[in-house]
C-alpha cells in the first residue's frame, strides 16, 4: 500500500472511530436517561484532580499527564494505621520500607516514587506545599543523605483523595517535583461526621494498634464548612529481631516497627463570602516513639556493668512535633477570572532524647537518660496565583515566596561530651548528641514567578506551555519548562505526552547538618573527632567540600488512555527521568578508607585532629526509565451489588550514567569517594524493580468485601561489598465491613493473610546481620517484615 | 509523517465529548429527569424549552440526548444564551455563570417568570436558585430550595423531594 492509500486508511479508520464512539457516549447518556433518580445517585463518575493544573479540577483520565487518584474508599479500607503504608499498598512505584536500629529513621520512615529519592517528591496539601521533616535520614536507608514528608502525620479520615501526579513538574511547582507529585485532597463540603475506633495486632501477638477517629463537619453558610479531624493513635512495637549469639542466645535487640504513639488534628475549613471564599487548612501532630539501637551486652566495652550487669538497649525515644498551617482567600473575578492569596506556615521539630543509655565516658557519673537535642525546620510561603480562561484556553501565573530555616539544636553536654572515664566511647550511647560545635540556624529566601499556558488548537488537540523563574538566596537561580500535549484521537482513546525540565533545590539539612563525636585512643595526643561536616565547615572546605548546586531533572512521558466504555479505563505510559548532580553524602573521608588519599587531604585531617569526614556533595547522574500499567473496571451486578477493581503495574530502573569530578584536594576518584557497592546498589537496586496492585472492592447491600493483592518485585541490597538479591514477593489484604445498621459498620480485615516475609539474609561474615543472627532480614523490605496482622474496625456516621 | 498525519487528525471535526466525562453526562440528564417531577403554571406554549446560561460545557451532548426526548408531553427545544438579555421565554435554566451577582441576576429573573433554575455553583439552592447539583466523591448530590421553587410558583414532585437535600428556610 502507498503512503497516500495509508494515511487516507488511517483518517478513515480515525474518522469511522470517532463517529462510532461519539454515538456510544449518546447511548450511554440516554442508558442514564432511563434510569430511577435513585440509581443515578449511586452512578460513580470519574474522578477528578486538581494537581499538574492552575485552571481548577478536571477529569483525571482527560489530563495531559498521568495521574492517579486514591479514593478515601481505598484509603480506609487498607488496614493500614497511616497514609505512608496505605499508599505503599495501593500505589505502585511508591516505595515505603520500615528500617530499624536507623535512629531518628524508625520513627518517621522514608517513603519514595519510582524509585527515586524521599526527597525528589513534593506533597501538597489542598494543592499547597507541605514541608518537609528536620530530620536527614543519615543511616544505611533507603533515602540516605535526604529529608523528605513525614506522611504519617496526617490523619487517614481526614483525607478524601489522594492524587498522584506521575510526572516532573518542577515547571510548574518549583523544586522537589521530580519523581512525581503527591497531592492530598482534605475532605470537604458535604460530608458526614464520623467516629472509628480500631483495634488490631499482628499474627505473632505484638504491634498492637489502638486507634481511635473523630472526624466532625459543621457546615457553614453558602456551602462553607468547618471540617476537624481528631485522632489518636498507638502502634505498638514489633520485634523480629533473631538471638545474639555473643550474649547466650537470647534476644536481646529490637528490630522492627517503634512503638510510636501520634496524637493528630486536622481543620479543613471555607467560608465563602460573595465571589470570594476564605479558606484554612491545617494539621497537627505530637508524635512519642521508640525503638531500640544495638545491644550492649554486659561485656561490651561501652557498658557499665555496675549499671547494666546484664548489658542494655539504649533507647532511642524521639518526641516530634509537626504542624502546619494555610490561610487564604480565592475568588472570581466578574470577567471569570479566578484568583488565590494564600500564606502557609510549616514546621517540624525532631527531638532526640535517649534513654536507658549512659555515657561511657563519664564512668559512673553518667545520666542514663539524655537529651541529645533536636533537628527543627520551618517553612513559610506566600503565594498569590490567578487563572482565566479564554474561550477554550487557560492562562495562569503567579508568585510564591519561600522562607526556610534550618535548625540544629545541642543536646545536653553528657550527651555529647567525651569524658575522663573512658576515651573511647563519647556520648549517649546509641545516639550521642548534637554537639554545640554542631549547633546551627540557617535560612533561605526564595522567589518564583510562573506562568502556565493551556492552548486547545482543537477539541481534540490541546497544548500545555509551562514556565517557572526562581530565584533562590542562596545557589542563585533556576528556569524551568515544561511543554505537554493531549490528543483526543477519538471519544474513547486518548494519547498524551510531556518533556519537562526541573530541579531540586539542595535541602538546607543537607547544606548544613553537621553531626561529629569525639574519642580518643590511648595512643592519640588529642581527641579524635569524625562525623559528617557541613558543606561551609572550614575542614569540609578543605577538603574540597563546595556549596551545594540544585539537582537538575529532564522528563520524558509519553502515554496513552483507552475507555471502551463507561466501566472500564486502561493506561499506559513510559517514561523516562535524568537527573544531573544528585547529592550525596561522600564516603568515610579518612587516610585509612581512601588508599589513594592525598597527602594534602591527610594533612588536613591530621592537623585538625579529625580520623575521618564525611561531607555532602554534587555526586552523580542517574536515569530512570519505566512502565506504568493501570486498568480501572467497575461493573454494576445483580440486585444492587457493585464490583470495582483497579489494577496497576509499575516497572521503573535507576542507573548511574555519569559520575562528577571528586575534588582535586582528595586525590581520589568519584568511585572510590562515594560510589562503594553499598551506595550503587541503594541507588540502583535497593528498591522493588517492580510492583503490581490489585484492588477490588465487591459492595452488596449489608456489606463490603475488600481484597488488595500486591506483588512487591525484586530489590537488592549488599553483604561485605556482594550485591544479594531479595525475591519478589505476593502479599493479600482483605476485609469485610459489615453494615449492622444504617449509619453503623463493622469491618473485620487481615493485611498480608499468608503471613508473607521477605527473603532473610543468608550466610554472612557479619557479626550481627545474616542467617540466624540479630537481624535477619533487609532494611529495604518494602513492606517490613511483620508478617500477618488482623485488625476489627467499628465505624458510626452521625 | 507521524506528526502530518497527527495534523490531518486534528481537522477531523466530529462533534463529541471525551466519553468518559460522567458527570456531564448525569449533568445532562438530570436536567430533563428534574423538570419531568415538576409542574409549572400553565403555559401556551408547544414545546419545553431548555437553556443554557453561559458556558456550554455539554459540546453536543444536550442536542443528541434530548432530539428524541419529551417532558410534559412536550417535544424538546434546547438554547444557548451567554447574556442574561438573551435568555427568552424557557421553561428551565442551567447556568454556568462563575459570577455569584450575575447567578443572583439571573436567579431574581427566573422567580419572575417562573422558570426552574438548575446550577452546579456552590451556595446556589441557599442563594434563591431552585435545583443545585453537587459531586461530593464521585457521586451526584442534589439540593433543592423548596421555598424558592414555590416562590417561582413551581411544584416539586415528591419522588424527588425524596432523595434531595430539601431547603425549606434559610438555613444550611
Amino acid at each position: 500500500m502507498s503512503a497516500p492509500h495509508r494515511i487516507a486508511l488511517c483518517l478513515a479508520l480515525a474518522g469511522a472511530g470517532a463517529a462510532l464512539a461519539g454515538g456510544k457516549a449518546v447511548q450511554e447518556t440516554n442508558d442514564y436517561y432511563r434510569r430511577p433518580l435513585e440509581q443515578l445517585l449511586e452512578v460513580e463518575t470519574q474522578a477528578k484532580a486538581a494537581v499538574g493544573s492552575r485552571g481548577g479540577a478536571r477529569d483525571a483520565l482527560d489530563a495531559e499527564v498521568p495521574i492517579d487518584i486514591i479514593t478515601s474508599a481505598q484509603l480506609q479500607t487498607t488496614g493500614q494505621p497511616d497514609l505512608q503504608r496505605a499508599l505503599a499498598v495501593l500505589v505502585p512505584g511508591f516505595n515505603a520500607p520500615r528500617p530499624s536500629i536507623t535512629d531518628g529513621t524508625d520513627h518517621a520512615p522514608p517513603f519514595t516514587l519510582r524509585g527515586l529519592s524521599p526527597d525528589q517528591v513534593l506533597v501538597l496539601v489542598n494543592g499547597k506545599r507541605l514541608h518537609q521533616s528536620a530530620l536527614l535520614h543519615n543511616n544505611g536507608t533507603v533515602g540516605r543523605g535526604s529529608s523528605g514528608v513525614d506522611l504519617a502525620t496526617l490523619p487517614l479520615r481526614a483525607i478524601e483523595r489522594v492524587e498522584v501526579l506521575r510526572d516532573g513538574a518542577a515547571a510548574q511547582y518549583g523544586s522537589d517535583a521530580i519523581a512525581g507529585i503527591i497531592n492530598i485532597i482534605l475532605k470537604g463540603y458535604g460530608q458526614r461526621s464520623q467516629a472509628t475506633v480500631t483495634y488490631g495486632r499482628t499474627g505473632e501477638g505484638d504491634g498492637i494498634t489502638r486507634q481511635g477517629t473523630l472526624f466532625h463537619t459543621l457546615p457553614l453558610a453558602g456551602d462553607g464548612f468547618v471540617n476537624l479531624t481528631a485522632e489518636w493513635r498507638d502502634r505498638g512495637a514489633t520485634n523480629r529481631a533473631g538471638p545474639d549469639a555473643s550474649d547466650g542466645g537470647r534476644i536481646n535487640t529490637h528490630f522492627g516497627d517503634a512503638d510510636t504513639q501520634d496524637g493528630l488534628f486536622a481543620l479543613n475549613a471555607e467560608l465563602p463570602r460573595g465571589d470570594a471564599t476564605l479558606y484554612l487548612h491545617g494539621l497537627y501532630d505530637r508524635r512519642r516513639s521508640s525503638a531500640g539501637a544495638f545491644y550492649r551486652t554486659a561485656g561490651d566495652a561501652r557498658n557499665i556493668a555496675a549499671i547494666y550487669p546484664d548489658g542494655f538497649l539504649p533507647r532511642i525515644e524521639p518526641k516530634i512535633l509537626d504542624f502546619s498551617a494555610t490561610a487564604g482567600v480565592r475568588g472570581v473575578l466578574d470577567d471569570g477570572a479566578r484568583w488565590d492569596i494564600s500564606y502557609t506556615h510549616g514546621h517540624n521539630d525532631y527531638h532526640f532524647y535517649v534513654n536507658n543509655s549512659l555515657n561511657t565516658s563519664l564512668g559512673l557519673a553518667t545520666p542514663t537518660s539524655f537529651d541529645s537535642g533536636a533537628t527543627r525546620y520551618t517553612q513559610q510561603i506566600l503565594n498569590a496565583d490567578f487563572s482565566k480562561k479564554i474561550g477554550r484556553h487557560t492562562v495562569a501565573g503567579g508568585y510564591e515566596f519561600r522562607q526556610e530555616h534550618y535548625r540544629i539544636i545541642k543536646g545536653d553536654a553528657a550527651s555529647y561530651m567525651l569524658g575522663s572515664a573512658d576515651n573511647f566511647a563519647y556520648g549517649a550511647q546509641g545516639f550521642p548528641g548534637f554537639s554545640p560545635e554542631n549547633a546551627v540556624s540557617a535560612s533561605r529566601q526564595a522567589h518564583s514567578l510562573y506562568g502556565d499556558l493551556k492552548y486547545s488548537a482543537t477539541e481534540r488537540l490541546m497544548l500545555d506551555a509551562a514556565a517557572r523563574a526562581e530565584h533562590y538566596s542562596d545557589f542563585g537561580s533556576a528556569l524551568n519548562g515544561k511543554l505537554a500535549l493531549r490528543y483526543r484521537a477519538t471519544e474513547d482513546l486518548l494519547f498524551r505526552s510531556s518533556v519537562s525540565t526541573g530541579f531540586r533545590a539542595p535541602s538546607l539539612s543537607q547544606s548544613h547538618f553537621s553531626y561529629t563525636g569525639t574519642y580518643r585512643n590511648s595512643n592519640d595526643a588529642a581527641a579524635q573527632f569524625w562525623g559528617n561536616f557541613a558543606v561551609d565547615h572550614p575542614v569540609a572546605r578543605a577538603l574540597g567540600a563546595t556549596d551545594l548546586k540544585p539537582e537538575k531533572s529532564r522528563h520524558l512521558t509519553l502515554g496513552m488512555v483507552f475507555q471502551p466504555s463507561s466501566q472500564l479505563t486502561a493506561s499506559a505510559d513510559v517514561f523516562v527521568t535524568d537527573i544531573h548532580d544528585r547529592i550525596l553524602p561522600t564516603g568515610y573521608i579518612s587516610a585509612y578508607s581512601l588508599s589513594s588519599l592525598s597527602p594534602q587531604a591527610a594533612a588536613v585531617l591530621a592537623q585538625n585532629n579529625i580520623d575521618g569526614a564525611v561531607y555532602f556533595t554534587n555526586a552523580i547522574g542517574t536515569r530512570t526509565r519505566g512502565l506504568d500499567l493501570r486498568l480501572d473496571y467497575s461493573s454494576e451486578l445483580d440486585k444492587g451489588a457493585r464490583l470495582k477493581l483497579v489494577a496497576a503495574y509499575q516497572r521503573s530502573r535507576t542507573r548511574i550514567t555519569e559520575l562528577n569530578q571528586a575534588p582535586e584536594v582528595l586525590g581520589v576518584n568519584m568511585t572510590d569517594l562515594i560510589l562503594d557497592p553499598f551506595t550503587r546498589v541503594l541507588i540502583e537496586g535497593s528498591q522493588p524493580a517492580d510492583a503490581i496492585k490489585l484492588w477490588s472492592r465487591y459492595s452488596h447491600g449489608s456489606y463490603d468485601l475488600v481484597l488488595n493483592l500486591n506483588r512487591f518485585g525484586k530489590f537488592h541490597s549488599v553483604s561485605a561489598y556482594d550485591r544479594v538479591t531479595f525475591s519478589a514477593k505476593w502479599t493479600l489484604d482483605a476485609e469485610l465491613c459489615l453494615r449492622l445498621a444504617k449509619d453503623v459498620t463493622l469491618a473485620l480485615g487481615g493485611v498480608n493473610l499468608f503471613d508473607v516475609r521477605p527473603d532473610k539474609w543468608g550466610q554472612t561474615d557479619d557479626s550481627l546481620v545474616g542467617a540466624g543472627k540479630v537481624i535477619q532480614y533487609s532494611q529495604y523490605a518494602p513492606f517490613g517484615y511483620n508478617g500477618a496482622s488482623y485488625y476489627l474496625r467499628l465505624g458510626v456516621n452521625f | 509523517m507521524v506528526l502530518w498525519v497527527l495534523g490531518l487528525l486534528c481537522c477531523v471535526q466530529a462533534p463529541w465529548a471525551w466519553a468518559g466525562d460522567e458527570e456531564r453526562k448525569l449533568e445532562a440528564v438530570f436536567i430533563g429527569r428534574f423538570a419531568s417531577y415538576i409542574e409549572w403554571p400553565a403555559k401556551p406554549r408547544d414545546r419545553f424549552v431548555i437553556t443554557l446560561l453561559d458556558d456550554n460545557p455539554f459540546g453536543s451532548l444536550l442536542d443528541d440526548l434530548y432530539r428524541d426526548k419529551r417532558i410534559h408531553n412536550k417535544p424538546i427545544e434546547l438554547r444557548y444564551a451567554t447574556r442574561l438579555e438573551q435568555v427568552g421565554e424557557t421553561d428551565a435554566l442551567f447556568i454556568t455563570l462563575a459570577s455569584s451577582a450575575a447567578r443572583a441576576a439571573a436567579i431574581d429573573h427566573a422567580q419572575r417568570n417562573g422558570i426552574l433554575t438548575i446550577s452546579e455553583a456552590k451556595g446556589f439552592a441557599e442563594s434563591g436558585g431552585i435545583i443545585q447539583l453537587d459531586f461530593i466523591e464521585q457521586k451526584a448530590r442534589i439540593k433543592i430550595n423548596h421555598g424558592a421553587a414555590l416562590k417561582s410558583g413551581l411544584r416539586i414532585g415528591a419522588p424527588l423531594l425524596t432523595i434531595a437535600t430539601v431547603l425549606r428556610g434559610d438555613k444550611p
